[in-house]
């Protein structure tokens, strides 16, 4: 992974995808004990906002970088999602018995602030009619949601900056994180909103930053490591048309609350096709591009009673070592997003974690991750891997 | 905004209000939002389809209609800070309400409110109206918003 960053800090600097993905690959085949010649194929979240070639990728630049060798490149998009995608592509691959050794990677510079659409007046393009005729960025969606849970749960703001004071304390111990400060109730309360009821220090940034990491079958990990760490399960999927939220202009009124259904679909398809249920998790990793996710999803999948997540948040359980640890890693809060890298950070925290390397923010005796992406377009990811 | 009218003389003068995307709306026979509705599995849809897009549907039938009236806030939020292209706003910046309204006639529609941030409330009853988002060359740029009831 190279550490998350803003474009010229002292962290990122300049540095260009393709020198951020260099980094993140080195460290990922140093770590594994894999050179790359060994590499088989390149599963590659591709670069939304930057990259080579004009066209926003990062597989062929890296195999370019890393030399020639004729393997296969995947190239996937999917918003925000396009990390989970590679990483799923990458699992199908070995797990099909396609090829014995996979390199995933994603990395991103991103543009300064608030995403834009393409920029192209299209009247056939939703997310332009969106933003022309209404003006509903990105933190205005979530804040959205935000309210509704505050309607439905009386949910409190004080409780949502908890959240985000839990995520920076978790931060303070990941060397990879963009933010390594704990920020105080107070500080959190005092950040200004962005989209009211959300607040600067409760919605994720964008950074630039890069994560890789390798997957190879069984019988070859042997030769590696005695202790491998193991995929019980990767799953894609996208919106249900039953979907609740208001991602376009309009949709039909839904006659119950289904919401963020790409992404309950994807981590309910995981927990069946692996047979390890919500209750078997010892910690998750989970797209918080606000607070607002970090109570809803743990219900939304299980991982707790609907409406109990501010109680749980409150009692320390949500902390790494509480009985619900989320994001331990200090989340997208704390990294800031760097959209096609999220995916596979999510892989490379799991990994630590089940290893018990994750120092300071470490879930103690963590056997069973769970991750999981969301990304526009309704596309979502949900990964889970065991020691 | 031009030297002979003032912002309000140009919001209300018919001839100077502009959709700012045409076909999608109209005002003169009240505010409608021009959707269409599958008569085969009743689904509404804003702005119109070529087909229906229900998977449990056994036909898409695609008819024209329009959306209007009156409905609920289901949620709303708050654009704290000017949204980026290819939205525009008049100078200076009024941070403004955006609600998620579910229409009685069975459309979730998002839109624009017309009224402050501070007088929102979730589940207040609303109606759809065509009022201005930005001037510019002399026109007022109209688009759909709520008006609390
Ligand atoms: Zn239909």
């Amino acid at each position: 992974m190279h550490r998350f960053g803003k474009t010229g800090d002292a962290i990122v600097g300049e540095k260009s995808v393709t020198e951020l993905c260099r980094h993140a690959v080195d460290m990922a085949m140093k770590d594994a004990g894999v050179s790359w010649k060994q590499v088989q194929a390149v599963s590659a979240a591709s670069s939304r906002f930057s990259g080579g070639k004009g066209w926003g990728l990062n597989g062929n630049d890296i195999v370019e970088d890393f030399g020639c060798t004729g393997i296969p490149v995947y190239n996937l998009s999917a918003g925000c999602a396009a990390g989970g995608n590679a990483f799923n592509i990458g699992y199908s691959l070995v797990a099909g018995g396609i090829h014995d050794l996979v390199l995933v990677v994603g990395g991103e510079v991103m543009p300064k602030g608030m995403i834009q659409t393409s920029g192209v007046a299209d009247a056939n393009d939703p997310e332009y009619l969106r933003q022309r005729c209404i003006g509903m960025p990105g933190p205005a969606f979530w804040a959205t949601l935000a309210r509704r849970r505050m309607f439905d749960y009386g949910t409190t703001e004080e409780q949502m900056a908890k959240v985000t004071v839990k995520a920076r304390k978790c931060s303070e111990s990941n060397p990879f994180a963009r933010f390594q400060k704990a920020v105080s109730l107070d500080e959190v309360l005092a950040s200004p909103y962005v989209s009211n009821p959300l607040r600067l220090f409760e919605i994720c940034p964008v950074s630039n930053g890069a994560a890789a990491a390798v997957i190879c079958s069984k019988e070859m990990a042997r030769r590696f490591t005695s202790k491998p760490i193991t995929v019980a399960t990767s799953a894609v999927a996208t919106i249900g048309f039953d979907d609740a939220l208001p991602r376009s202009l309009a949709g039909p009124v839904p006659s119950g609350p289904s919401f963020h259904t790409e992404a309950k679909s994807a981590v309910l398809k995981a927990f069946e096709r692996s047979g390890i249920g919500p209750r078997d998790i010892s910690f998750t990793e989970l797209q918080d591009n606000t607070c607002y996710y970090e109570l809803a999803f743990p219900e939304e999948w299980g991982l707790c009673e609907p409406g109990e997540a501010e109680r749980l948040l409150e009692a320390g359980e949500t902390a790494p070592s509480g009985r619900m640890p989320i994001n331990p890693s200090g989340g997208f809060v704390s990294f800031g997003e760097a959209t096609t890298a999220m995916g596979v950070f999510q892989i490379a925290e799991l990994t630590w974690q089940l290893r018990g390397q994750a120092g300071g923010r470490q879930v103690p005796d963590a056997k069973v991750g769970l991750a999981q992406t969301n990304g526009l377009g309704g596309n979502a990811t949900a990964a889970i891997l065991k020691r | 905004m031009t030297e002979r009218y003032t912002m309000n003389e140009i919001a209300n003068t018919a001839a100077l209000r502009e959709p700012c995307v045409p076909g999608l709306f109209s005002e003169e026979e009240g505010a409608r939002l021009h959707g269409a509705r599958c008569t085969c599995c009743n689904t509404p849809y804003f702005p119109r389809v070529a087909t229906c897009r229900n998977p449990s549907c056994d036909e898409s039938r695609i008819v024209p209609c329009t959306f209007g009236g009156e409905g609920k806030l289901w949620s709303y939020s708050v654009a704290d800070f000017p949204p980026p292209p290819p939205h525009r706003y008049d100078q200076p910046f009024v941070p403004y309400a955006i609600g998620v309204v579910d229409l009685d006639s069975g459309l979730r529609v998002v839109g624009q409110m017309v009224d402050p941030a501070e007088a929102m409330q979730v589940g207040a009853r609303v109606r759809l109206v065509i009022e201005p988002i930005h001037h510019g060359d002399g026109k007022a740029f109209t688009s759909w918003k709520f008006k609390l009831l």
